[in-house]
């Protein structure tokens, strides 16, 4: 766990910490310090709790329990629960595209900007660990086939990022928190002076400079993109975005997909969504009805 | 699926997760499209010399992915008078003025100035900046700016790469103007003599000249805190260079004073000879800047050095230093300071004496003389809450010259060869977004 650093801005203070693997930055509209180093803690703790709670690299996760049960049942928390029912919904949606369960693809594919894509046999090897459909779900009952795996990566940061807006709100109910994990953000209210929240995209290809400036008031912006995690072989780049139906990285979609929407789950639910759809992510978004931006 | 069914499936299955009821609507925008950096400068130079009211508008437009568009518009008028090139004498001097229609007259022991200097200038610039392959990054720009006397029409492009995970930044910039010359009254013959009114025999129509500058730049960051810029530039001028309205005293060699002339019977004109100058028609600068930037925490300290030569036998330095200091959340404070010194150009006279050869080049201009100037200043500036930023600078200038000791002659030594300047600097700015 590391520490919370706190400075003060002219007109806010900004909290930054390291959480799920990725910076995260705190900006509180008020100028007393106490508040802002109450409600900084708060968001923390919360960061931290859900990432020691579902890490699938942690001994002591509920995630780590669920995937070494080796068939067998297991009843889960509430909390757990409502995670595994909003999966099975995307997997609903995506039509088996999005799936809890295609994190063993992993041991196949390694996104890190080489050339080493896996044969045909190498995915067919795992492909029976995978699909939602073989699962057996009874909340709060849950029961994997021998050889199953889950993970809630494409799920877990937009998850924190709400609910630490909620803990936020829970201490000072209409201050204006803006919670950013790792360029998934979200923010309750506006700020007192009524001027938005400046917050920079990406950039799909540079890391660290913003592709562009949008002016937020209140919910929530998730990107979805590939700027560093990629194959590229034979002048063919892969995504990481993998098709959990084929085990193979969808085609033709866009570097980044940014989205609008009243929370970060919804927002990072729809670039998922929408990321899934390949070279018809820009259609699908249209036909959504979102506010979005690729690159 | 429609487009309502998904999105409803969603808030149903996010609001089941979150356990809370429906937050507020989600009200987002693309921020300014448009950023706007304005400002109104008076320049004033003492004893009712050079004044300029000059307003200025930067406009960006942000495209995204880092491709802009940047125009700007500026306006000035310039009033007042500046100095001719004669020297000082100890009676009433009479010139033609540059029109040829008229004459106006300095008072003894005065430096001659010419006050029919007045001028109003446009000038337009647009420049398109976008991104080229991975890591460089290319812009184009056009330049026009037009006053009564003269008209500027330039191009430029430039292009620049990164190194090193962005630390290094190396660019190549090139540009080129073509600029016309129509001087009131017409362009004079260099060296020919200040006539009578009337006689437009020695001027000659338009002229004009081109300039092709070269600059390669250096950018490297030394650490979190400190970053380096290293700039060398390379500039060549052909063509009229001449300031069409300086002129040189044609002075006697023993006295020292300007050689009277009697216009023509029935005639106004000057009442001494004085010859228009002569430059040469072409110039090659050469220049090397660097300039270190530091943040000591918020305080930011800046260095920078010039060293300008060229091929008329000018070098200048140039030493500037300025300190950002925050003041309080929002606002800074900013003094500077800046130190100038140039040697004389090969072909900077005083006057001319009666007795020797005529030079092929000859000038007066004091600015091609031999000078330093101080300049002075701070600046103030604020962040509005609503991410605005409005500043005021004030600035002294001080500028003093010399001529050199063997080029004054007889009874010049009791007056003042060359006038000191000195000039305030006022500025207000205003940065905001739309």
């Amino acid at each position: 766990m590391s520490a919370i650093v706190l400075t003060r801005d002219p007109a806010h203070f900004t909290a930054r910490f390291t959480a799920m693997a990725s910076p995260c930055e705190v900006l509180i509209d008020t100028t007393d310090a106490t508040l802002a180093r109450r409600i900084a803690g708060a968001v923390g703790d919360c960061a931290w709790r859900i990432e020691k709670k579902f890490s699938r690299y942690r001994d002591d996760s509920v995630v780590q329990k669920i995937n070494t049960t080796a068939g067998e049942a297991i009843e889960v928390d509430n909390e757990t629960a409502n995670l595994l029912d909003f999966a099975a919904t995307l997997t609903t949606l995506s039509e088996g595209g999005f799936d809890i369960t295609s994190g063993v693809l992993r041991r196949a594919w390694t996104f890190d900007g080489s050339d080493r894509v896996p044969t045909q046999a190498d995915i067919d090897a795992l492909l029976p660990s995978i699909g939602w459909q073989k699962v057996r779900w009874q909340r709060p009952i849950l029961q994997l086939q021998r050889g199953m795996q889950i993970d809630f990566g494409g799920i877990g940061k937009e998850y924190a990022v709400d609910s630490a807006c909620t803990r936020a709100e829970e201490i000072a109910s209409d201050t204006s928190v803006l919670v950013n994990f790792g360029g998934d953000v979200a923010v309750r209210h506006p700020r007192r002076d009524g001027e938005p929240w400046r917050v920079g995209i990406e950039h799909a290809e540079r890391t660290g400079l913003p592709a562009r400036l949008v002016n937020l008031l209140r919910g929530a912006i998730a990107t979805s993109g590939d700027a560093r995690r990629f194959l590229l072989k034979d002048g063919r780049r892969y995504s990481h975005i993998l098709d959990a139906r084929t085990g193979w990285p969808v085609e033709g979609a866009p570097r980044s997909i940014t989205v609008v929407a009243d929370t970060c789950t919804q927002a990072g639910t729809i670039t998922t969504l929408a990321m899934l759809q390949g070279a018809n992510a820009t259609v699908f978004l249209r036909e959504a009805g979102v506010q979005f931006w690729v690159q | 699926m429609s487009s309502n069914s998904l999105q409803s499936k969603l808030a149903a299955a996010t609001c089941a997760l979150l356990g809370t009821a429906a937050t507020q609507p989600a009200s987002a925008s693309d921020a300014d499209a448009w950023s706007f950096d304005s400002s109104v400068l008076y320049y004033g130079e003492s004893d009712d010399r050079v004044q300029d009211i000059s307003a200025a508008v930067a406009a960006k437009r942000d495209f995204g992915d880092e491709r802009s568009l940047s125009l700007s518009l500026t306006a000035d008028t310039l009033t007042g008078a500046s100095a001719s090139g004669a020297i000082a004498l100890d009676r009433v001097q009479t010139f033609t003025s540059p029109s040829g229609k008229a004459t106006y007259s300095t008072p003894a022991r005065d430096v001659p100035l010419d006050d029919t200097f007045h001028d109003t200038r446009f000038a337009l610039t647009a420049a398109w900046t976008q991104p080229l392959a991975r890591l460089y990054t290319v812009s184009a720009g056009l330049g026009f700016s037009t006053e009564y006397d003269y008209r500027h029409l330039g191009a430029n492009l430039s292009l620049a790469r990164d190194f090193n995970k962005r630390n290094t930044t190396l660019s190549l910039g090139l540009a080129y103007s073509q600029d016309d010359i129509d001087p009131v009254g017409g362009a004079p013959v260099p060296l020919s003599q200040m006539l009578d009114v009337g006689d437009g025999s020695n001027k000659l129509g338009s002229d004009s000249k081109t300039v092709l500058d070269l600059l390669v730049g250096f950018t490297q960051v030394l650490g979190r805190n400190t970053v380096l810029r290293v700039n060398y530039s390379y500039s060549d001028s052909s063509g009229y260079l001449n300031d069409p309205y300086k002129i040189l005293s044609v002075v006697d060699p023993a006295t020292g004073d300007t050689i009277a002339r009697v216009p023509a019977a029935g005639l106004a004109g000057s009442s001494g000879v004085y010859l228009f100058e002569s430059r040469p028609d072409a110039r090659t600068k050469q220049s090397v800047y660097a300039e270190v930037k530091h943040a000591f925490g918020k305080p930011v300290l800046r260095g920078a050095y010039r060293f300008m030569t060229d091929d008329w036998g000018i070098d200048s330095s140039t030493l500037e230093t300025s300190l950002r200091w925050p003041v309080g959340a929002s606002s800074y404070i900013e003094p500077q300071l800046r130190y100038y010194t140039q040697s004389a150009a090969d072909f900077y006279r005083a006057s001319l004496v009666s007795s020797q050869p005529l030079p092929q080049y000859a000038s007066a201009d004091f600015r091609l003389g031999e000078f330093d100037a101080t300049t002075l200043g701070v600046k103030f500036g604020h962040r509005t809450g609503g991410g605005n930023e409005w500043s005021v600078r004030a600035e002294y200038y001080q500028q003093n010259g010399s001529v050199p000791g063997e080029q004054i002659i007889g009874h010049q030594r009791n007056r003042e060869q060359y006038p000191d300047l000195s000039a305030v600097i006022v500025q207000f700015g205003y940065k905001f977004g739309l």
